[in-house]
């Protein structure tokens, strides 16, 4: 079939010797006179968002979840409302998936003020608009190591999360499966499709690093970064000595309750194994969670 | 028994081209008595049963990846051969943290640097391994390594500096100018474009933006080394291995002669110390001469071999064997449905083969492997019933008619003999597109 779809373009290309600059060759021009092309305006935000009377975050939840503002169970999403919590920002948070977001990705948040903004703030966002909301300080700039075991987070603990959760497959099944897909639809071809995209996705950011995926080299890495973190918490109750929780402390909570969080059903669980090694870290996600 | 390091080979005049080898090299030079190891610039991932290199053999014990060496060779040697034995709690630590900042914040760097920014892959990145690899290998793994570079640091946004890719937009504009007719052939020129060109004109963004990149991860390490001559303080006066993977992400970003040498300048500007730092490094642990390829390959004797501190030993010749397998593997990679079977059972290879793994790890390890096999089966499965359902459809719609006459032509198109059945009705091709 190609060929002739070429030949046709050519015959007509160099007959019609018209007298515009670009020809449309006559068969394409009349398919797409067909189709008129437009473009969409961005896609609109969920219509139960418009009564807009607090700062509403749009998280990954179940509705008894975003009633009573539990946790998140996702760490990106929980990174952001557990910041936002400590540094004493209200907010409700809704419970929604990404093709809500305007971005693509959540969390994002709808801010209360002034009324009649619909710019909703997506997450690298986040931390500029509190800073401006309760003039907290920006923690990156005080401490040179802020940045550099914020690594071992985005990248040891981050990869060994991705493993647990969606590459082994009990651990899929009994609780990312349960998460992320069942409430997206009941439908079971769309489901199997949506858990093959899931874990596909996952095992592309693995292998973007290295040429096969090896468990005991991510737990390793893991156990390293969680002993690391552990040593610089010390005897202390937060990260780098602040008298209150901040960005670290949410980014290191948003990790380790989920990893300590029983209710989540996990099948196997070798990261909390790991993890209790080191009790001031089992510590400090107990004395977080009283904030929510 | 003599342990033998594979790598890949060297280039800008560094002893590897490839980061975790720098480092892997610069430890086993610290740490290892010079008699006692050999370094072998094989540059074949596949010389090893785990795929990847730097790769340590030990008689018939393979150990691969940088921190995988260190943990093997400080247990072989029942901790005599350890780097970071002095190092207390928080040093310990520190070294975590920071190994892990320069791995992540530092690969994408030298991703951007080496293989996204055409003119230094094109002119500099692409011709060295072209010395260093042997055929086939070096017209197979350099566009791999390129495209897997791309990939990885695709999410920062800078693809602006691959010129490659504009390059085709713009052939796609000319040619559609051409097919128009209006314009004679000769006289379209596609003007060459270079990177700073492009930056000061459309991108300016992008300075911004590498500006950022660079000081996120020169500002830290100039921070943390202050006036110390190592990274860590530590009172016996050696390197940590945190300074050997510091010496390999940072070599590969001030020593290489580049067309559009921004990394290099953009460290020089913002840290002063690490780049000093870098060269002291350097010349201790790889020696004070320009490393060639021809040490690696033609190791002499002698007042040469005084010079370079590094042990090389000629890499075996390629077989007639390995050539094959090379080729059929790049043939099966490059097969859609094929290539995730063989990554599903590279997975599964490796966890049988290596003995940490407790029975039941292995054996849940192979039902994934096994799971997935079976995901990918499905889904050819899906693919083939999807066509077919098209098919069937275009069929049934009359898009598609399979009569005898039409078979014959698809048959008979490179048959000479009858030149009229080359010729397509363009009307019948108006009409398909038509119906649709």
């Amino acid at each position: 079939m190609p060929p002739k779809g070429q030949e046709g373009d050519s015959s007509v290309g160099t007959e019609s010797n018209s007298n515009s600059f670009f020809t449309v060759p006559a068969p394409i021009k009349r398919l797409f006179d067909k189709f008129p092309l437009t473009t969409y305006p961005a896609s609109e935000l969920p219509q139960r968002s418009q009564p807009n009377t607090a700062n509403q975050l749009f998280v990954f939840t179940d509705t008894r979840g975003a009633r009573h503002g539990r946790p998140s169970f996702n760490p990106q999403c929980l990174k952001w409302q557990a910041y936002l919590k400590f540094v004493g920002i209200d907010f409700d948070i809704t419970a929604s998936n990404n093709h809500a977001s305007p971005t693509g990705a959540l969390p994002f948040l709808l801010p209360a003020l002034p009324t009649d903004t619909l710019n909703p703030i997506p997450s690298h966002k986040l931390q500029k608009w509190a800073i401006e909301q309760v003039h907290c300080e920006e923690e990156q700039q005080l401490n040179l190591r802020f940045e550099v075991y914020a690594s071992l987070l985005d990248h040891r603990i981050r990869h060994a999360w991705l493993y647990m959760l969606y590459l082994d497959s009990e651990n899929f099944d009994a609780v990312a499966r349960r998460l992320y897909v069942e409430p997206a639809t009941t439908n079971t071809i769309v489901r199997a499709a949506l858990s093959h995209q899931l874990q596909q996705a996952a095992r592309d950011e693995l292998l973007k690093n290295s040429r096969y995926i090896d468990a005991a080299d991510l737990e390793g890495d893991a156990s390293g970064a969680f002993e690391a973190l552990s040593t610089l918490l010390g005897e202390d109750e937060h990260f780098f000595s602040r008298p209150n929780p901040g960005l670290f402390d949410a980014s290191v909570f948003a990790y380790t309750h989920l990893i300590l969080d029983d209710t989540l059903g996990w099948k196997k669980n070798r990261l909390a194994q790991l993890l209790r090694e080191h009790p001031n870290l089992v510590q400090h996600r107990d004395r977080l969670l009283k904030f929510f | 028994m003599v342990l033998q390091l594979h790598v890949w080979g060297p280039a800008f005049s560094l002893p590897s081209i490839d980061a975790q080898c720098l480092a892997a090299i610069a430890y086993c030079s610290e740490v290892l008595p010079k008699d006692s190891w050999e370094l072998i610039a094989s540059s074949d991932p596949s010389v090893s049963p785990t795929g990847e290199l730097p790769a340590l053999q030990n008689g018939s014990t393979w150990v691969s990846r940088f921190r995988n060496i260190v943990d093997y060779l400080r247990q072989y040697s029942e901790g005599a051969w350890n780097l970071d034995e002095n190092l207390g709690e928080v040093e310990l630590a520190d070294s975590v943290a920071f190994s892990s900042f320069i791995e992540s914040r530092g690969e994408p760097l030298l991703d951007l640097s080496l293989y996204v920014t055409s003119q230094n892959y094109y002119n500099n990145t692409s011709p060295a391994y072209g010395a260093l690899l042997q055929w086939p290998n070096q017209w197979i793994l350099p566009p791999k390594l390129h495209g897997a570079a791309k990939t990885r640091t695709e999410y920062l946004g800078l693809s602006s500096l691959d010129l490659a890719a504009m390059e085709e937009q713009r052939k796609r504009d000319h040619s559609a100018a051409v097919a128009a007719g209006k314009i004679p052939k000769n006289l379209i020129q596609s003007p060459r474009e270079t990177v700073s060109k492009l930056l000061g004109r459309t991108a300016q963004h992008n300075q911004f933006r590498l500006e950022a990149l660079t000081a996120e991860f020169f500002e830290p390490l100039e921070a943390m080394l202050a006036r110390k001559s190592y990274l860590l303080p530590n009172h016996s006066g050696n390197p940590s291995s945190l300074d050997c993977v510091a010496l390999g992400y940072l070599a590969l970003a001030l020593v290489p002669e580049l067309n559009f040498p921004w990394l290099r300048d953009a460290m020089r500007a913002k840290a002063p110390l690490v780049t000093a730092y870098t060269e002291r490094m350097r010349s201790r642990c790889f020696g004070d001469v320009d490393i060639k390829i021809e040490h690696a390959f033609q190791p002499v004797g002698g007042a040469e071999a005084e010079f370079s501190k590094l042990p090389w030993r000629a890499p075996g010749r390629v077989s007639v064997a390995a050539v094959g397998t090379t080729l059929l593997g790049t043939l099966a990679d490059n097969t859609p449905f094929l290539r995730e079977i063989r990554q599903n059972r590279r997975l599964k290879a490796v966890v049988q083969a290596n003995g940490d793994f407790s029975p039941v790890q292995k054996s849940l390890l192979a039902q994934y492997a096994d799971s997935s096999n079976k995901d990918m089966l499905v889904s050819v499965a899906a693919a083939v019933a999807g066509t077919a359902a098209l098919v069937g459809y275009m069929v049934s719609v009359g898009l598609l008619s399979f009569s005898g006459g039409h078979a014959e032509e698809e048959q008979d198109d490179d048959v000479e003999i009858q030149p009229e059945v080359m010729h397509v009705d363009p009307g019948s091709a108006a009409d398909f597109l038509g119906a649709l």
